[in-house]
């Protein structure tokens, strides 16, 4: 199981599905960002002197972690990091729907048309979670920057 | 360098941050760093105001003042959520010019207001800007009295303030 996650191919199509995802789910949140800043206040986890903050640099870390995943650099820590933020991203959204509280995903886009967070949306993050846990397990840093800096250690 | 991935993943953040906050200097449609976003424990601070507002848009007013308007019944209500919404429940006196469903009935629903009344418009609560989006269309319909209660009906419904329901776009009875 080790070797077939540990392939070259596989590896770079899983960093280019989770880092694609990431860069993706950024792009409409960096252009609007006051409308982000409303979701993000509405999910009622940040302290509202934050919120605005956090609705700036959130999407700017998802687009650069995303695309550092992508080409390798710093391919460990960019790796981790989004799949720590898919973690928190579940829970925010569990937390509301055990709130019982109805608010748009802010996920991939910030119109008001957007999904409502909700137990499908949860669903939908554990699936895109699969390819970044599958790089978790994956040994092969073949065609990343890293690499050619001799970034690259065998523990992870 | 950073062979450590939390070490890598620290880089990445401050990197985001830096890049965030240039970024935001520099944008037209920036936002502040820190936002009038309502606090249970920041509660009787000045009004709740959205990151998008603008100079020029219509006064926005805290809750005590949406109460105090209220009393004045020569001063209306405007509701701007769904039509939905408004028929489970509004603000006694308000009537309902839903924002997102904006057609030509609704555009003669706003010809047939009283231009030089005052008004306050609001919408579910701070999760919605369809108050502040109506406020701007109204004041530019030529409605010269208007504020927005951006706290809306959330915090309305909260402070257990005079509610009534029905689907009427005229004004309501009351309770």
């Amino acid at each position: 199981m080790k070797k077939l996650l540990s392939n070259d191919y596989l590896t770079l199509l899983c960093r280019l599905i989770f880092g694609g995802i990431f860069i993706y789910a950024s792009l409409d949140k960096i252009g609007h960002p006051a409308q982000f800043a409303r979701i993000v206040f509405n999910y009622h986890l940040v302290p509202g002197m934050f919120v605005n903050i956090f609705a700036l640099i959130l999407p700017l870390t998802e687009f650069i972690a995303g695309l550092f995943l992508i080409v390798g650099l710093l391919y460990r820590g960019s790796r981790n990091l989004l799949l720590t933020l898919s973690a928190v991203f579940v829970v925010a959204i569990l937390v509301n729907v055990i709130r019982g509280v109805n608010l748009e995903c802010g996920c991939f886009t910030v119109s008001s048309g957007a999904k409502k967070a909700g137990i499908m949306l949860i669903l939908r993050d554990f699936l895109f979670f699969i390819p970044g846990v599958m790089l978790l397990f994956s040994s092969s840093y073949r065609w990343t920057v890293d690499r050619l800096f001799f970034l690259t250690s065998p523990n992870r | 360098m950073a062979k450590n991935w939390v070490v890598q993943a620290f880089i990445i953040i401050v990197l985001s941050a830096v890049v965030a906050l240039a970024v935001n200097a520099v944008r037209g449609d920036s936002i502040a760093l820190v936002g009038n976003w309502p606090s249970k424990t920041a509660a009787g601070s000045g009004p709740v105001t959205p990151p998008s507002a603008q100079p020029g848009d219509p006064p926005f007013i805290k809750l005590d003042d949406a109460a105090a308007k209220f009393q004045s019944p020569e001063i209306g209500f405007i509701d701007a959520r769904p039509p939905e919404d408004f028929a489970l429940a509004h603000i006694v006196r308000a009537v309902n010019i839903p924002f997102d469903n904006l057609d030509d009935s609704w555009n003669k629903v706003i010809d047939s207001l009283d231009h030089n009344r005052e008004y306050v418009v609001y919408c579910n609560g701070a999760e919605c800007e369809a108050s502040l989006f109506l406020g701007r269309l109204l004041s530019q319909k030529g409605f010269k009295n208007l504020s927005i209660f951006f706290g809306g009906w959330e915090e309305w419904q909260d402070n257990n303030l005079p509610t009534t329901k029905g689907d009427s776009t005229g004004e309501a009875k009351g309770k």
